[in-house]
């Protein structure tokens, strides 16, 4: 079944709510990336007291399992133009390339501190240059390789 | 309510929010990312403006955070290379993946399995990133100056 998307004009201010609510809250910056860090220097740490950042990620997956038992489940197969264009015996390499591209987006968000959360969408409500420039720039990036991976998949 | 708490049900919302906008699907960020369709830019462009007039309001009006009693308020972040090149290595992996970090989180708990080898490919980056023993980028409470540098 595919599910209806909420109206942008509803989910964007709704996302744009949570970046406040978690200054109200926390003084924090809203950033999924730092809640995979947060997780993953406590587990290599060997322990298990998140910070807030930590509980964020972990909410995340929550609601996205909530809204899963709610909707009934995923509303597509396949993982988009990877399964689309990789079949066969291609289709062995999807692994390794979403492997791939996660150490990137892993290790640059880092680098950059913060993803399309952290910087895109909150250091941009904060005016922050340093996040409005990262913005651009992986949003065009992104943007730039979807038109080259359409072009020779 | 503890700060954990707090970032539970944030997160909760935040999550579900992303879900019911699409961004699980790697195919609504693709074709978002081929100009094929604008949903995903008009709910970033007002997301970043709701947030950015109601934090707008919290500063100016010297509110004071209701959890930790502090007054809301953030440093200027410099703008340094590694914005820059970190963000040309995050773009080419979310435009290969078609999934950031909280579509990765969503499809964890939407049970989009392939999503699982994006998450193994995340915790390897973060992992190098912290071995090289820098300060953190994103700390759960902003420092004024950065020390980062490069």
């Amino acid at each position: 079944m595919l599910h209806p998307q909420l109206p942008w004009f509803l989910a964007g201010p709704a996302l744009g709510l949570c970046v406040v609510a978690c200054r109200l809250l926390l003084n924090g910056r809203l950033g999924i990336t730092g809640g995979y860090s947060e997780i993953i220097a406590k587990l290599r740490a060997g322990s298990l007291s998140f910070d807030w950042r930590g509980w964020l990620l972990i909410g995340v997956v929550l609601g996205a399992l909530g809204f899963a038992l709610a909707s009934g489940g995923p509303d597509f197969h396949g993982y988009g133009w990877l399964t689309r264009s990789l079949t066969g015996s291609g289709r062995i390499l999807v692994a390794p390339i979403l492997l791939l591209a996660g150490v990137l987006i892993g290790f640059g968000a880092k680098l950059a501190g913060g993803c399309t959360s952290g910087n895109g969408l909150s250091g941009s409500a904060m005016l922050s240059r340093a996040s409005l420039v990262a913005t651009a720039t992986f949003f065009a990036t992104a943007i730039v390789v979807s038109f080259l991976t359409r072009a020779i998949a | 309510m503890s700060t954990r708490l707090a970032g539970l049900l944030i997160g909760a919302c935040f999550g579900l929010v992303l879900s019911w906008s699409g961004m699980t699907s790697p195919d609504v960020i693709r074709e978002a990312l081929l100009f094929q369709n604008a949903y995903l830019f008009l709910f970033f462009a007002s997301a970043v403006l709701t947030a950015s007039a109601g934090l707008w309001i919290l500063r100016r009006m010297r509110v004071r955070s209701l959890l930790t009693g502090e007054r809301i308020d953030w440093p200027p972040t410099p703008l340094r290379r590694r914005h820059i090149t970190g963000s040309l290595l995050f773009g080419l992996g979310w435009g290969v993946a078609d999934a950031c970090p909280g579509p990765i989180a969503t499809q964890l708990g939407q049970g989009i399995w392939w999503g699982l080898w994006t998450l193994a490919g995340v915790t390897v980056g973060v992992l190098l990133f912290l071995r090289r023993g820098e300060p953190d980028s994103e700390p759960a409470r902003e420092r004024a100056a950065p020390p980062i540098t490069a």
